[in-house]
């Protein structure tokens, strides 16, 4: 089994089983049989098509957020504000695109709409990434800060006649919005998924080619390593770091392409919200790739979407406990094969030595 | 005596293999009370590995490890501890923060019993017992003083020099209650008095029946303090002798021999360095350079003149503004005062970022390595292949293909010091100290370069090496480059420069021809030297 398994999915199967024991416990609890809620959940996920498809629409603005925080982290940063990045970017976007819908052909609307998207996910990010080059300010505190700025200003844009009704803004024309995918998966039908799961897909894997092939991705991961380092070597660390950050904020600002352009068709208060912080997850649990990358957000999608299959009879609150657990337990599986696999013979890294 | 642990410590048929690879093969090896053992080697012959499987700190794959005749089943540091057996490693385990006393006394707390301790699970809350600092303090003392250590334990580790950091180290050691005391290149970063302090405890250690293993690269050294000298190749003991007076008094015969059996073979004879032109021009030229110090005085205003072709040696005892002379010509430091001129033009006058300043003295043709390899040169978790690299990829801009000329130049240099293991895609912490060093030397040797820096170009690498390093050193100043040297080993500067300058409290105290003494040298060290000081001549 353990020459089978790669460390990463041991990991995996140990969390899931665990998740799977405080899912009975939990589901005896509320006094239900834990066999029945299990079906229940199978098949509101991946037993039915239309499962299936909720499944990867939940999982959609995990990937793009998980992604975005990957980014970062590579670098050695924090990037706790995809949650506010994510926020206005949708805003944006959902205003773009009901201005532009019927007045730009739509392969020139959609591009623009999803490059504003990225300007402002980017901007937002950029800012915090800015006061830690420039001032040394640490990027959780002012990215968690920006969070709190864009809870408020958001619902007081709105409320000032941005929207129809002061949570929501116009309805997009049908023409500024991304296929579902039934067009092409027939079976997927009444799901929300879009070609926005695939498009999230394709920014893994760009994003992951860019982080080991160009320059910059290289660098920015030598100086996550070891900033000094690379501050003597002559790498501008604060650029990259500024460029990680805004890349970051840009992926983020991305996650409106599943909700907005995908789903729903405008922009309301609370869209995607949550999606930041479960990112933070995707991205622990899926480090090695983009592949592990997909898996994570695919997990954390069948979670919540599992979440809302058994609602009537077990409170939907009780899929946020599976979900702390499952991370819970993949940190404590870390840390163990971690200890595992260090050997005495490598001294501990030497301490600064001036 | 009678019933001490008894600290002879034999390998008998040793092996211990990393994967693939065999680091130690079937080695044989004892270490006898009240002897001073040198282990020496090549980097990557195995010697730290050896000396691991007899700290108990690695298990041998094949063979076993015997203490006082009887087989040590478990390889962890409490287990060797537990057997008496201590090791001081090349880097030190210090917790900065800390004041001496308690890096000491971690995880060996003396205690005072008291009533409430013995009694059940409230013994164990209070863990058995009040922290007894006084004791400690009074043991430290008893121990320091027996040893010939001086340390000051109540100033924090981050305030200690390195001597002193070492010496806490081997402190801390003796305070386990270590009988054998295993020293990992513990010269490597001492000034040359210092190593005469250090072998002077060695050896009072040895004296009251104490083991004491060596590892080192200086040969001399060996020949002067050890009593026992095992030479390893390639993971094998290829050569042992006992060093009496006879070898001693043949020193220069000794070396040779020894070397011969590190290098496998004879070797080329140290560089000849090249004599400078009558009309060599002025390239490096620094006026009353001054650089804030980090945690010591710094640079208080040095002006030195290097010309074409010529190589000058900076000596000092560590602390004294070397690290603030480099990482300032480096650029990575800023200047706080004077000037610093490249082939007559200044250079560093805007005021960038350490980067931009980097790549200006780069661009210019000031190449720098610094002496500080895991905070300064290389990323430890990052590939070979790309630590050959790093700083060259240029400022494309996000997102640019990497360069087609990079497998190229990255194999051109894993070729030049011929890198081991033979595998570019292994990470940097993979690699010997001497190894790295490869690699940093092998970086900086490739770039176009009108004026070169080293801080400690060759510690911790072997002599082969070292030689090789030194050649290529001397090729770079004979090629009409200026070449500026810090090292803590004064037969590397003997060998490389045309002059050797001294720094004390920050400035240059002297400057002096590489015949110097030993004796002149130390004593311009501790600032004792009154001559004035030139600049080039």
């Amino acid at each position: 089994m353990t020459r089978l398994l790669g460390p990463e999915r041991q990991r995996l199967v140990f969390a899931l089983a665990g998740a799977l024991i405080v899912l009975n416990v939990v589901s005896f609890t509320f006094g239900q049989p834990p066999l029945a809620t299990l079906t229940r959940m199978w098949q509101g996920t991946w037993g039915t098509p239309y499962g299936i498809g909720q499944v990867l629409f939940k999982a959609t603005p995990l990937l793009f957020t998980g992604v975005a925080f990957g980014v970062a982290f590579r670098a050695g940063l924090f990037n706790i504000g995809a949650e506010g990045q994510l926020a206005l970017a949708s805003l944006v976007a959902g205003l773009a695109a009901a201005r532009l819908g019927g007045v730009l052909p739509s392969p020139i609307a959609i591009p623009l709409v999803v490059l504003l998207a990225l300007l402002v996910g980017a901007s937002y990010a950029a800012f915090a990434g800015a006061m830690r080059a420039r001032l040394g300010i640490h990027e959780i505190i002012t990215s968690i800060m920006l969070n709190r700025i864009a809870d408020v200003v958001l619902p007081w844009a709105l409320a000032m006649g941005l929207s129809t009704d002061g949570v929501r803004t116009r309805t997009i024309d049908d023409a500024v919005r991304l296929v579902s995918l039934e067009r092409f998966v027939p079976a997927l039908r009444g799901s929300a998924a879009s070609v926005a799961f695939p498009m999230a897909v394709a920014v893994a894997f760009t994003v992951n080619a860019w982080s080991r092939r160009s320059r910059a991705g290289r660098e920015l991961e030598w100086i996550g390593q070891a900033a000094s380092v690379c501050e003597a070597q002559g790498v501008d660390v604060a650029r990259r770091r500024q460029q990680a950050m805004a890349l970051s904020g840009a992926i983020a600002g991305l996650t409106c392409l599943g909700t907005v352009l995908g789903y729903k068709g405008y922009y309301e208060l609370g869209l995607g919200a949550g999606a930041g912080f479960s990112g933070i997850a995707v991205a622990m649990l899926g480090r090695g790739g983009p592949v592990q990358l997909t898996l994570a957000a695919l997990l954390f999608g069948t979670l919540a979407q599992a979440g809302l299959a058994i609602n009537a009879r077990v409170p939907r609150d009780a899929m946020g406990v599976i979900e702390a657990v499952v991370i819970v337990l993949m940190a404590a599986a870390a840390h163990a094969s971690a200890r595992q696999g260090a050997s005495p013979s490598k001294p501990s890294p030497a301490e600064v030595q001036t | 005596m009678a019933e001490a642990i008894e600290p002879r410590i034999e390998l008998i048929g040793a092996s211990r293999r990393f994967g693939e690879r065999t680091a130690v093969k079937a080695l044989d090896l004892t270490l006898e009370p009240g002897r001073i053992h040198a282990l020496i080697g090549e980097n990557g012959a195995g010697k730290s590995t050896a000396l691991k499987l007899v700290a108990g700190l690695l298990a041998p794959s094949d063979g076993e490890v015997l203490v006082g005749g009887t087989r040590l089943d478990e390889a962890s540091p409490r287990a060797a501890m537990a057997r008496g057996i201590g090791m001081v490693h090349q880097h030190f385990m210090l917790v900065e923060p800390f004041t001496a006393l308690e890096n000491l006394i971690l995880g060996a707390e003396p205690v005072r019993e008291s009533p409430l301790s013995r009694l059940p699970f409230v013994g164990a809350l209070f863990g058995g017992g009040r922290l007894d600092l006084d004791a400690a303090r009074r043991e430290a003392e008893r121990l320091a003083a027996e040893a010939g250590l001086s340390v000051r334990l109540d100033a924090r580790v981050s305030e200690l020099s390195v001597g002193e950091k070492q010496r806490l180290e081997i402190l801390r050691v003796l305070f386990r209650g270590a009988k054998a005391i295993l020293l990992d290149e513990p010269t490597a970063v001492l000034s040359p008095l210092e190593v005469g302090e250090l072998y002077a405890t060695l050896r009072r250690l040895a004296s009251r029946g104490d083991t004491v293993a060596v590892v080192t690269h200086r040969l001399d050294e060996v020949v002067r303090f050890a009593d026992d000298v095992t030479v390893m190749r390639h993971g094998e003991k290829v050569h042992a002798e006992v060093l009496d007076g006879d070898a001693r008094a043949h020193e220069e015969a000794t070396i040779r021999r020894l070397t011969r059996a590190v290098m496998g073979g004879d070797v080329p004879d140290a560089t000849a360095r090249r004599p400078i032109a009558e009309d060599a021009p002025v390239v490096l030229e620094l006026t009353d350079a001054r650089v804030d110090g980090t945690g010591s005085r710094g640079l208080a205003g040095v002006s030195l003149r290097l010309r074409a072709g010529e190589i000058v040696g900076v000596a000092g005892i560590e602390g004294n503004g070397q690290r603030e002379l480099v990482t300032a010509l480096a650029g990575v430091a800023p200047l706080v005062a004077g000037r610093v001129a490249l082939d007559g033009a200044p250079l560093f006058t805007s005021h960038g970022d350490a980067p931009s300043r980097v790549r200006e003295a780069r661009r210019r043709g000031l190449v720098a390595v610094l002496d500080d390899r895991h905070h300064d040169e290389l990323v430890l978790d990052a590939t070979v292949a790309d630590n050959l690299v790093l700083g060259d990829l240029g400022l494309a801009m996000p997102g640019a293909a990497v360069d087609a000329d990079e497998a190229a130049l990255s194999s051109r240099r894993f070729e030049r010091f011929a890198v081991e293991p033979r595998d570019p895609s292994r990470l940097g912490r993979e690699l010997s100290g001497g190894n790295q060093q490869k690699v940093v030397m092998a970086r900086a040797l490739d770039r176009s370069i009108r004026a070169l820096v080293l801080g400690q170009p060759t510690r911790g690498v072997d002599v082969g090496t070292a030689r090789v390093i030194h050649e290529a050193v001397a090729e770079v100043a004979a090629r009409g480059a200026a070449v500026l040297v810090v090292s803590a080993d004064l037969s590397e500067l003997r060998t490389l420069s045309h002059r050797i300058v001294v720094l004390s409290e920050g400035k240059l105290v002297a400057d002096l021809p590489p015949t110097a003494t030993d004796e002149a040298l130390g004593r311009a060290m501790l600032g004792a030297y009154t001559e004035a000081p030139g600049g080039s001549r």
